[in-house]
């Protein structure tokens, strides 16, 4: 027998991702991404779709009158845009599902008290815990694929532009940084399953810091913008002009440091602002070349790598308590 | 034992237990510590506003333009309580889930479920016991809430409330605690029904993702980020036949929207143009909602396998 | 005792602070069928965590077929076989799967085929390729035991194997573990608190009360001063706190 199929902690994660193959939870949950990624992005371009015939209704009436068309701003399209959506859906409930994946792979030894069987076979702990941290990956790349891919072709048929190596090169990059950020709270699950007295406890201790993290701290920070108190912007109220904003936010440094700090705490602020780069949805990225963003934004991605090694070297030197080889 | 007596004995004991649970207890003091930095935020961001403004004008005025009013004073002081909106929809919906899965999973868990069932306690006395359970301890969530709200408002200058106001605000407690009972009779309904702890845990919550992030996409165009911003949530649904079509046959089901909008309209703060009917709508689609949800835990606790003694994790 | 396959040398654990097992001390000779018996809580499990390394001892060691529990851990796991209390497996996967992935973390050479050896040796063929999880409770004991001596082990542990189990089930499960001690020389370690089986089953029995051991001897010298199954529960009830109790009541 071949080195891989001796080896347990292939034996440990080859068992977990053909059991995902023939359980319905992996397929419907991947699905239910999918849905939401897509729903997203197809809403995404009929309300782009909407802006672009507002534009060219204008041209029109400019025309028909013999005024210049420069008088009003050309909209710039950019389809990696459209996957605004859909990143921010992986942000959320991306994070949610691989939390349950984590859940689940743990509960599910504790529940039948398997980990009593293998943990009396000549596997070594670390062992065991990288097969299940493994398969867990693999199962997230999968499913990370499929809602990329899914949502590049969709991009492809709704916006009627096709994408260039350039584009599949950019969503690729943010597809192995979802990857890393989705395993975080994979293995977060994992690790608090294994480790609390009870199995739901754990779960919902995860879904207390999914909710912290990806919702409460980003919230927190966007809210505390000023510019988001008031309908339309408060800068746009009072017609002030970008560079005059600069200016007059210099008073409220402290405000801001505080502000950018809550939102720095939150590994999806970090994961949103390097996707968000990568595919151009923010403005000042559109249309820069991807080196200048990687370069810029390594910080985010490596934030996040390192979060999810971290969380991976714990989950190695986790002790498995005798205590916790059954569900209770 | 009369059934009235079964019904509160059930309810009381199941009241007790989930109080003992840490994570009951966990979410309940994360929610009233959220309801407390959504007080401070309000007063934040609408002080730190009405500083911006002072700078802008006097920098306005030193440059010889003209200065604007002030957005800060067509704020209402009811719309401090704005970002409360959003942590109601997000830990206050999980709190709700989490009360109604223990409250019965807790029975099924510990193998007591036999043991109840071959006393006097017929099974509508055991589901009303639950349910009645579930509405003391949301009430108990919603009545801290609006406690901590009042006295942020008795305490901070300038945000002196008028009668009307003041029925507002509990307008708009009443309105939330509905919100979380529909999650939580949703969780209890799911509990009772399913064959594994985590399942029973996971439904309701896979409907709270649903409602919250896909739905006002699909509705309104609205991205889940914008989606927990109290603002950006309230956005109109772009002009366009699909949007239309959309909010018609999926408007009743966006549940976290009528929510949000019902909610602005008591709290003062629903943008121009998004009056009129739509906050009375939405309102209706939340009652008519959490009824049809107790009628589904009603249902399903009574239906409930009462021979098993286990619960699978 | 010469080259006991088990030996236990003060063996300790504490939990929450109080002492679960309370310095242990005693051998088990190759081929012995070992019944340990002793009341609800007397510390069974805990003793069959520490010799199956499931759980460090809180001082004092054990060897079993020559490892050290606390030193060759690897060693330990590959001469046993262990059987926890009402053992379920992974339900939505066959007996067949379940033994395929359990056989291969054992390490043994060619699992397939190991496995419908094993399958062969306790009647389970028939019922091998239907999901776990709609076993009985009688064959899931069964599958549990099969996926203990799939690799052959020298030392076999069993937690209260009989619990729930018919009495139809209770006499396979015994004619089963006489098999594998005869046939493959297996050295048994049951832990159980029913007196009947250990005085058909056993060739030697330990009573523990309180985490102490406070009778060790064979099934031959019991008999011989004690006689009948009766007579080995008079012991045992003497033996234990409870017992006298019950005893004395």
């Amino acid at each position: 027998m071949s080195k891989v199929t001796t080896n347990p902690v292939f034996i440990v994660a080859g068992k977990d991702v053909s059991d995902a193959g023939r359980d319905r939870f992996i397929l419907l949950v991947t699905l239910f991404l999918t849905v939401a990624a897509i729903v997203s992005l197809v809403t995404g371009a009929i309300a782009l779709a909407t802006d672009v015939a507002t534009y060219d209704a204008a041209k029109a009436t400019l025309l028909a009158l013999g005024k210049p068309i420069d008088a009003i701003a050309t909209p710039e399209f950019y389809p990696l845009r459209l996957l605004r959506g859909a990143i921010e859906q992986t942000e959320i409930i991306g994070a949610a599902i691989a939390i349950l994946m984590g859940y689940r792979a743990a509960a599910s030894e504790r529940g039948r008290q398997t980990l009593a069987l293998i943990m009396t076979r000549p596997v070594r702990r670390w062992q065991f815990l990288a097969g299940k941290a493994l398969a867990g990956l693999l199962l997230l790349t999968g499913g990370l694929f499929v809602v990329l891919s899914l949502g590049a072709i969709a991009l492809h048929l709704v916006s009627g532009v096709g994408l260039n190596t350039m584009d599949l090169l950019r969503i690729g990059i943010v597809w192995i940084v979802a990857v890393a950020y989705t395993t975080c709270f994979f293995l977060t699950a994992f690790i608090l399953t294994l480790w609390m007295k009870r199995p739901p406890q754990a779960l919902l201790a995860a879904f207390c810091l999914w909710l912290l993290l990806v919702l409460i701290a980003p919230q927190i920070g966007d809210t505390l913008d000023p510019d988001n108190q008031v309908a339309g912007g408060v800068f746009a109220q009072l017609h002030i002009a970008k560079p005059d904003q600069v200016e007059i936010m210099k008073g409220f440094a402290t405000f801001e440091t505080v502000r950018t700090g809550i939102e720095a705490a939150s590994i999806t602020k970090h994961f949103e602002r390097f996707a968000f780069a990568v595919l151009g949805i923010k403005d000042t990225y559109a249309g820069v070349p991807l080196g200048a963003i990687l370069w810029e934004k390594w910080g985010d991605a490596l934030f996040i790598l390192l979060a999810s090694l971290g969380l991976g070297g714990i989950l190695l030197v986790l002790p498995i308590r005798s205590d916790r080889l059954t569900k209770e | 034992m009369t059934s009235y007596s079964a019904t509160t004995t059930i309810a009381a004991h199941a009241v007790r237990l989930a109080l003992r649970e840490r994570m009951v207890a966990l979410l309940g003091l994360l929610f009233i510590a959220l309801v407390v930095i959504s007080a401070w935020l309000g007063w934040s961001a609408t002080s730190t506003v009405n500083n911006i403004y002072v700078s802008a004008a006097a920098f306005l005025t030193d440059t010889g333009q003209v200065v604007p009013p002030n957005p800060v004073h067509n704020i209402s002081p009811l719309s401090l309580m704005r970002n409360m909106v959003v942590y109601v929809a997000l830990i206050g919906a999980l709190s709700a889930i989490v009360i109604g899965n223990r409250l019965v999973a807790l029975d099924r868990r510990n193998g007591v479920v036999p043991l109840i069932s071959i006393r006097p306690v017929t099974r509508a006395g055991y589901a009303l016991g639950k349910i009645a359970a579930l509405v003391v301890l949301v009430g108990a969530l919603t009545g801290v809430a609006a406690a901590i709200s009042a006295i942020t408002f008795l305490v901070l200058p300038q945000t002196a409330l008028t009668g009307a106001e003041w029925l507002r605000l509990l307008g708009y407690f009443g309105l939330s605690a509905t919100y979380m009972l529909l999650f939580g009779l949703l969780a209890l309904a799911s509990a009772a029904a399913s064959r594994s702890e985590s399942v029973g845990l996971l439904i309701p919550v896979t409907i709270w993702l649903a409602l919250t992030f896909i739905l006002p996409s699909l509705t309104a165009n609205i991205l889940p980020t914008a989606a927990i911003n109290p603002i950006a949530a309230l956005a109109p649904a772009p002009d366009t036949a699909f949007f239309h079509w959309t909010q018609t046959l999926f408007g009743p089901l966006s549940l976290a929207e009528s929510y949000k909008i019902a909610s602005a309209a008591l709290l003062d703060f629903l943008p121009a143009g998004r009056g009129g009917i739509l906050p009375l709508a939405a309102t209706g689609w939340l009652f008519t909602a959490t009824a049809l949800s107790a009628a589904s835990a009603a249902y399903a606790l009574t239906r409930m396998d009462r021979t098993t003694g286990d619960l699978d994790v | 005792m010469s080259n006991p396959v088990i030996s236990i040398q003060h063996l300790t654990q504490t939990f929450r602070g109080a002492t679960a097992v309370d310095d242990l001390t005693f051998d088990i000779a190759e081929g012995e069928v070992f019944g340990f018996l002793g009341h609800n809580g007397a510390g069974k499990t805990s003793t069959i965590h520490m010799l199956t390394t499931l759980a460090p001892p809180a001082s004092g060691t054990a060897v079993i077929a020559g490892c050290d529990i606390s030193t060759d851990p690897m060693g330990v796991r590959r001469a046993i076989g262990y059987v926890p209390e009402n053992v379920r497996l992974y339900d939505a996967l066959t007996g067949r799967e379940n033994l395929k992935f359990f056989a291969k973390l054992s390490g043994v050479d060619d699992p397939a085929k190991r496995v419908d050896e094993t399958l062969d040796l306790l009647d389970c063929k028939d019922i091998a390729d239907r999901r776990v999880g709609d076993y009985s409770k009688g064959l899931r004991q069964r599958i549990g035991l099969a996926q203990a001596v799939l690799h052959r082990p020298k030392v076999l542990f069993l937690d209260e194997p009989t619990s729930g189990l018919d009495p139809m089930g209770i006499k396979m499960l015994r004619d089963i573990v006489a098999r594998l001690n005869r046939e493959f020389g297996m050295t048994i370690f049951m832990n159980t608190h029913l007196v009947s089986e250990i005085a058909r089953t056993c060739t030697s029995i330990g009573v523990l009360s309180h985490g102490r051991l406070v009778y060790h001897d064979t099934m031959k010298a019991v008999t011989a001063r004690y006689g009948d199954d009766a007579a080995l529960e008079e012991l045992y009830l003497s033996l234990t706190p409870v017992g006298r109790l019950a005893g004395a009541a």
